[in-house]
């Protein structure tokens, strides 16, 4: 910690190192992450080789390609569609624009972390998807049960209008957006207010 | 994405010292969601040698309103702006302007000081690098603007020199009605500039070794009104064709106070002073609010295909007006 030009991913590396402009990847040797995935604690190593995480690999590419967790779809990959959402402590993020190096220490749902671990129960959201048939070709159902997730855990309860705000972010080319609103209503009831 | 070394800081002092170090080819990462795009369609003249993320800085998370100046920290989210009791009740432009902006995914990320400092959206400047090769437009070195003589329907209509994008900042709209400050840390300090001043024609008023600390807005009058409409084609994840701002104090049924800012029009935001003064001492009725409209708007140049954004800002100021107007006559 005395090094004032530390990278933050290495807090679990042995050697602390200092990063020189011009000096290419090989600066990061040996460093680690943390990533807390659907209960699951995994240390991954930062540098260049095949099985490393590179600094320039978005979350979304880790989570699928690292970790096996291909649930989370990627589409636009430029933040427009909302398919690769994912909760990061709780919240509805993208994860095809975030930076894995960046998320150290942080804790990440995917569809894959929803259902119960011990019964292996479906969630209330995702049962409510699939009873109401909500979504056609099911490329971005994924997102919008996250956003769903991550909308129901800040408004047990919302209101119409925030169920159509908090799921703004997920685009469905099939228009299944009308089978997802009433997916959510039947959920939540027609309380309205939160 | 091409590779690039990365670092995490945890001051502004070692953010800055690492800009100087890298002298220009070093970026800064809060957010990220506007440099992860530019970064995977490689679209900057000079891809980046190392990303810095100045996330881990932590004196820059708050809002906090000291001797009645409202500080704004340049990590704080555009979710908390958008949420945050103090910003809807007291600047409920900017609350209004942070909600508008992207989906909840990107507010949930998505900073203040990445708002003000992302690059333009012009299509020929975002131009993906690998379909082609790149557009050189002004901003990568190239000699003429694309815009002009190609498709400009979203271009500027006013206060283009040589590059046609237009601001894509919503928060410096709302901004520019406050007279806020952007406050800019570098080497050799700090200094502040005015909102309205930090956009220049190719870029921004940050130096290569500095950075945007924080925001401060000044004092408002009391129990002004405001209001803030965005027009854009879609409802979410869209930047605005026509952002407008105004803020109104009102003595009886005259206009004792006067703002109006203008987005997406001109490569900064625009205050209209003249229809500022036109509104000032006249109560608010069909006549004048036509005349401001049209004397805030007397200035533009448009393009062959864009003259229709002028209509759409005269139309906006007019609902602004019209809007505030009803507001006041409620509220007594």
């Amino acid at each position: 910690m005395s090094n004032p030009y530390h990278c933050g991913y290495n807090l679990h590396s042995k050697t602390l190192h200092t990063a020189s402009p011009g000096g290419g990847l090989k600066k990061t040797r040996q460093s680690k992450i943390r990533l807390h995935v659907n209960g699951k604690l995994h240390d991954l190593e930062v540098g260049d080789k095949p099985h490393q995480i590179k600094p320039s690999h978005t979350l979304a590419h880790t989570l699928r390609e690292t970790l096996g967790l291909t649930g989370t779809k990627l589409s636009c990959d430029e933040g427009a569609c909302g398919a690769c959402t994912v909760l990061m402590d709780g919240k509805a993020v993208l994860s095809c624009m975030l930076l894995t190096v960046e998320c150290h220490g942080k804790t990440i749902l995917t569809i894959e972390g929803l259902r119960n671990p011990e019964t292996g129960e479906l969630d209330p959201i995702q049962k409510s998807f699939i009873e109401h048939t909500a979504f056609q070709c099911g490329f971005c159902t994924p997102g919008m049960i996250m956003s769903t997730k991550a909308l129901l855990l800040k408004h047990p309860h919302p209101s119409e209008e925030q169920v159509k705000e908090g799921l703004s972010g997920n685009f469905c080319r099939c228009i299944s957006h009308y089978h997802v609103l009433e997916a959510i209503r039947a959920l939540t009831g027609e309380k309205g207010h939160s | 994405m091409k590779l690039f070394e990365h670092h995490q800081v945890r001051s502004v002092t070692q953010a800055i010292r690492l800009l100087e170090r890298y002298g220009g080819r070093a970026k800064l990462n809060a957010g990220g969601t506007d440099l992860l795009g530019l970064l995977k369609a490689d679209v900057l003249p000079e891809y980046p040698e190392a990303v810095i993320d100045i996330k881990p800085i932590r004196n820059l998370k708050k809002i906090k309103l000291e001797k009645g100046l409202l500080k704004i920290g340049a990590l704080v989210k555009l979710a908390d702006l958008a949420e945050s009791s103090l910003m809807r009740s007291q600047y409920p432009i900017l609350a209004e302007a942070a909600l508008r902006i992207g989906s909840p995914q990107l507010r949930n990320v998505a900073t203040i000081g990445g708002n003000l400092c992302q690059d333009v959206r012009c299509w020929y400047y975002r131009y993906p690098c690998h379909i082609g090769g790149p557009i050189l437009c002004l901003r990568k070195g190239g000699n003429t603007c694309p815009a002009v003589r190609g498709d400009h329907r979203y271009h500027a209509i006013m206060g283009g020199k040589g590059c046609m994008a237009v601001c894509p900042s919503d928060l410096a709209t709302a901004l520019s009605v406050y007279d806020a400050q952007v406050v800019i840390s570098g080497p050799d300090g700090e200094r502040n500039v005015l909102i309205m001043d930090f956009y220049y024609p190719l870029g921004y008023a940050l130096q290569k070794n500095e950075m945007v600390k924080e925001v401060f807005l000044p004092p408002i009058p009391q129990s002004s009104k405001q209001k803030f409409i965005k027009f854009t084609l879609r409802k979410p994840i869209d930047f605005a064709l026509v952002s407008v701002a105004c803020l109104l104090g009102f003595k009886g049924d005259e206009v004792a106070d006067a703002r109006i800012a203008l987005g997406a029009i001109s490569p900064s935001p625009i205050r209209a002073y003249g229809a500022e003064k036109r509104l000032i001492g006249s109560p608010i009725n069909e006549t004048i609010v036509h005349e401001v409209a049209e004397i805030a708007l007397r200035d533009t140049k448009p393009l062959s295909g864009n003259g229709y954004k002028v209509n759409i800002a005269k139309t906006l100021i007019k609902r602004v007006l019209a809007d505030l107007r009803f507001n006041q006559k409620v509220d007594r």
